[in-house]
């Protein structure tokens, strides 16, 4: 990349992406946690996977900036916003790898993303550009909120919908590009045109690393229209290089995994002939004016999550090897946190180190009796509240002909703020429920 | 003064609520310091375009934004909903809607323009030969809304011309009827009317209670009234306005922080069940107001400080209704002794304006376009501390009689004043002698 050394660019003067070089002027971690102080201290906080976190120094100055509004507002509007957006989203292209700024729109989250996305496919039918009948394919373990805008956008435009079905627990790569291009054919059955593939690239639940880049390179090969890559968790967690992934369009939430606050995420579009008509739904004044301006102004609203970015830059870069560096660690205690847990509990991870990033799955104890969806929320509430554990927990149905398997797994998060007690608490917490004998049928509605 | 909030009157007969406490209202004092991060040393008098919040339910609005922060899952399993309905419950008081399920609440109007003309644009993909009726100063966000999925879709758009300098509401009325008339001319359908209660630029109060019930008359399919700076300016009564939506941000007039409106949605309606957010989210399909309360990880506290507002609000004599009145008369005051100072005239008479009006500026000023106005605008802005938005006139043609004008020409250019309760006469002196001094001096700008 541009920004390395060993490539011969100490000629080219730069502002350096790596951090000080000076140990002295790294963060410690007496200061991180003073940074995350305002989380509950009785939380064992093992869920950053789902809402993110921010440091204070990032939420510090994004009060200055609601305050800044606050003060003079026509001023702000006027003079100060759109230069902030533009900075915010000069920063995320150079750490995406983006071509150009223009690629790079800031939105509110993924769920919005998609909706942008799945609007314009839904257009392409309703123009006749899309047959009645042609298909938009998607990951059996999709996020939620991404289903039901496929549905919204593409079923009920006419399009017809592939699930492409996932093992879980999952052991390489390879069985999750099988099941891809069986949904390739299934699609392309009939001289139907696959016009959208929604790929995620790490999914919610349950959370395996997917291997995108060639699943890309597949749908340009099978002659899928478009790609699009739902990398919610991506930014901060696993690498995110655009010209490498080849996707058309690429979105990922800031204040996941990159410490921005609620909330801020960029939509990623291919600069192309085929990109000219993304549109935010909300409409203002901005519209026909491309993606990125049309996103920077829908209506009065507080912007100033989406004008921290290069404050979260600064805060990454206080690390050992900046982003890099955390997501490096990030990883590594993920796995052995979740491979002492499994060991502790005697049961499995849900996927290869290799193919996790900053969250694992881990199998809970059968005696648990986690039977369905409900029980896994149930119990995720009783850990929150009986025992200050909060993490996400997925049900795994049993395959016909399976006995005695795992039916729950447990989403463990790594990030800066958390320390071995966090899991250590977690650990104790389902040793004595299995040792009390409990199991989900004992948790009322 | 209402007979009922005199606590001279006998509070102590057992009707409470509504009542400040004993210890009395809130002091002019009180009120500057509430609003004491305003930027001192401006004539804040745009009120109309961003509004304002008081630092108490700022410090609401903190106190939910940290309780997110602290632990974001307990926030949202059970922190957001119970409380977001509590905000509606108040909305739905506030307005007489007769069902909480008529009351979402949304970032904006921008945002309530782009949901209800979605549904409306689903629906012309069918009909040809359709149309959609507004004002021609609707405000350009809802404009572009409507090209966006209006005429996107296929359907015509009649624009309303809306007479400037108003005299009464007849005018406004026989001009809607004419267009009326126009849009049905051919025998097109009249699928929507979108109607502002309160313009934008220049900023009038329409008869909106008669327009929908001519609407109703003659056949229009859906009235929706954009009602943006309404609530807090004007009694907003939704039955008795009749319109099947009604939108009105609360951030401008009723001390909400940025950004959050009320989407009112009559339940008779048979399109309800079409609604949607554009967001879609998990809650896709269980309508509008859960589908609002939710569209991904964001910020949702200026939708929960609701209660934070009334109490603000009911610190003052008279509560909301003493506030409007009180706004009401001062900006016509204020509006009276420019329009004297400068030798021009209002735009429009006192019954027809609420806590806004528009004042005309001297002729010798030679506004000739919009830029002309912007420039006067950022001007006032840098050069005299004073904020005011203005509204470029151009001349008609061939009325020569009845165009406004004062000793030295025609008035081409218009002040939108606000007045809020944060407003003191100094700002609206500081206006009038900023002008004079321009015209004077010929200060070019």
């Amino acid at each position: 990349m541009a920004s390395n050394h060993r490539n011969g660019d100490s000629h080219i003067h730069h502002l350096p992406k790596k951090p000080k070089l000076s140990s002295t002027s790294l963060i410690t971690p007496s200061e991180i946690q003073s940074e995350f102080c305002h989380h509950d201290p009785s939380v064992a906080r093992i869920n950053n996977g789902s809402f993110g976190s921010c440091p204070d120094s990032v939420i510090k100055a994004q009060q200055v900036l609601q305050l800044e509004f606050l003060r003079q507002p026509d001023h702000f509007y006027f003079n100060c916003l759109k230069e902030g957006i533009l900075r915010s989203r000069t920063v995320i292209k150079q750490l995406i790898n983006a071509r150009h700024v223009d690629e790079v729109s800031i939105v509110d989250n993924a769920t919005t993303a998609a909706a942008i996305v799945l609007q314009r496919t839904a257009w392409a039918f309703a123009e006749g550009r899309f047959e009645k009948g042609d298909v938009a394919i998607m990951l059996h373990y999709a996020y939620g909120a991404v289903k039901k805008s496929v549905e919204a956008y593409v079923t009920r435009a006419g399009g017809c919908v592939i699930e492409v079905q996932m093992p879980f627990p999952v052991n390489t790569n390879d069985e999750i590009i099988h099941e891809f291009r069986k949904a390739l054919e299934r699609g392309k059955e009939n001289g139907r045109k696959i016009r959208l593939a929604v790929i995620d690239h790490i999914t919610s639940m349950p959370c395996v690393v997917i291997p995108v880049k060639e699943l890309v390179k597949i749908c340009r090969e099978e002659g899928v229209d478009q790609v699009f890559v739902d990398a919610a968790h991506a930014i901060g967690c696993t690498d995110v290089d655009m010209q490498d992934i080849g996707a058309d369009f690429y979105t990922s939430n800031l204040h996941k995994w990159f410490f921005c606050p609620p909330s801020i995420a960029f939509l990623y579009s291919r600069s192309s002939p085929k990109c000219l008509d993304l549109h935010h739904p909300v409409v203002s004044h901005e519209y026909g004016s491309g993606l990125a301006v049309e996103s920077a102004w829908i209506g009065t609203r507080d912007y100033s999550a989406q004008l921290v970015v290069p404050k979260a830059l600064d805060f990454v870069n206080r690390f050992e090897g900046g982003i890099e560096g955390i997501k490096k660690r990030n990883h590594d205690k993920a796995v052995e946190m979740g491979q002492m847990l499994a060991k502790a509990w005697g049961t499995n991870l849900g996927c290869p180190p290799e193919m996790c990033a900053s969250m694992i799955m881990v199998g809970l104890p059968a005696s648990l009796a986690i039977s369905s969806d409900s029980d896994t929320l149930k119990l995720r509430a009783h850990l929150r509240e009986n025992f200050g554990v909060e993490v996400p927990i997925y049900y795994r149905a049993p395959k016909d002909g399976e006995v005695g398997v795992i039916t729950g797994y447990a989403r463990i998060s790594y990030q800066v703020y958390n320390t071995f007690e966090d899991y250590t608490k977690f650990r104790d917490a389902v040793n004595k429920l299995v040792s009390e004998g409990f199991t989900c049928n004992l948790l009322s509605n | 003064m209402d007979k009922e909030e005199d606590p001279r009157n006998g509070v102590g007969n057992g009707t409470t609520t509504k009542k400040p406490r004993l210890s009395g209202f809130i002091t002019d004092s009180e009120v500057q310091s509430e609003f004491s991060h305003h930027e001192a040393g401006v004539a804040r008098i745009n009120n109309g375009s961003f509004g304002c919040c008081p630092g108490s339910v700022l410090a609401a609005q903190r106190s939910w934004q940290l309780c997110f922060l602290q632990q974001p899952d307990h926030f949202y399993f059970s922190v957001l909903r119970p409380n977001l309905l509590r905000s509606r419950a108040l909305v739905q008081t506030l307005i007489n809607a007769d069902h909480i399920d008529e009351v979402s609440l949304v970032d904006n109007a921008t945002t309530a323009a782009a949901i209800v003309l979605q549904q409306i644009g689903r629906r012309f993909s069918h009909h040809q030969n359709d149309a959609v009726v507004m004002f021609s100063c609707a405000f350009p966000a809802v404009k572009k809304s409507i090209q966006a999925y209006v005429t996107h879709a296929g359907g015509s758009v009649i624009e309303v011309d809306l007479p400037f300098p108003v005299k009464s509401n007849t005018e406004v009325i026989t001009e809607f009827r004419k267009g009326l008339s126009k849009a049905k001319s051919g025998g097109r359908k009249v699928r929507l009317a979108i109607i502002d209660h309160i313009t934008s630029m220049p900023s009038v109060l329409i008869p909106v209670r008669e327009l929908v019930k001519i609407c109703r008359e003659e056949g229009v399919d859906q009235v929706f009234v954009d009602a943006a700076h309404a609530i807090g300016s004007v009694p907003v009564d939704v039955q008795q306005i009749g319109a099947d939506f009604y939108v009105s941000n609360l951030y401008k007039w009723f001390f909400a922080p940025p950004s959050v409106a009320f989407l009112y949605c009559r339940r008779s309606n048979a399109s309800s069940s079409e609604i949607h957010h554009p967001v879609v989210s998990h809650e896709y399909g269980n309508g509008l107001p859960i589908e609002s309360s939710w569209i991904g990880t964001r910020d949702y506290t200026p939708q929960l400080v609701v209660p934070a507002i009334t109490d603000f609000v009911n610190r003052f004599e008279g509560g909301s209704e003493g506030i409007m009145r009180r706004n009401h008369v001062q900006v016509l005051k204020m509006g009276k002794m420019l329009a004297e100072a400068w030798g021009t005239s209002l735009g429009s008479p006192p019954e027809m304006c609420a806590s806004m009006v528009m004042v005309g500026l001297p002729s010798k000023l030679c506004i000739s376009s919009d830029d002309d106005a912007m420039r006067l605008r950022s001007h006032l802005r840098e050069k005299y501390g004073v904020e005011v938005p203005i509204y470029y006139r151009a001349p008609k043609n061939g009325e020569g009689e009845c165009e406004p004008k004062d000793k030295d020409g025609l008035i081409t250019g218009y002040a939108r004043i606000s007045h809020q309760v944060y407003n003191r006469i100094d700002d609206y002196f500081k206006f009038r002698d900023a002008i004079n001094r321009i015209v004077l001096e010929e200060d070019l700008y």
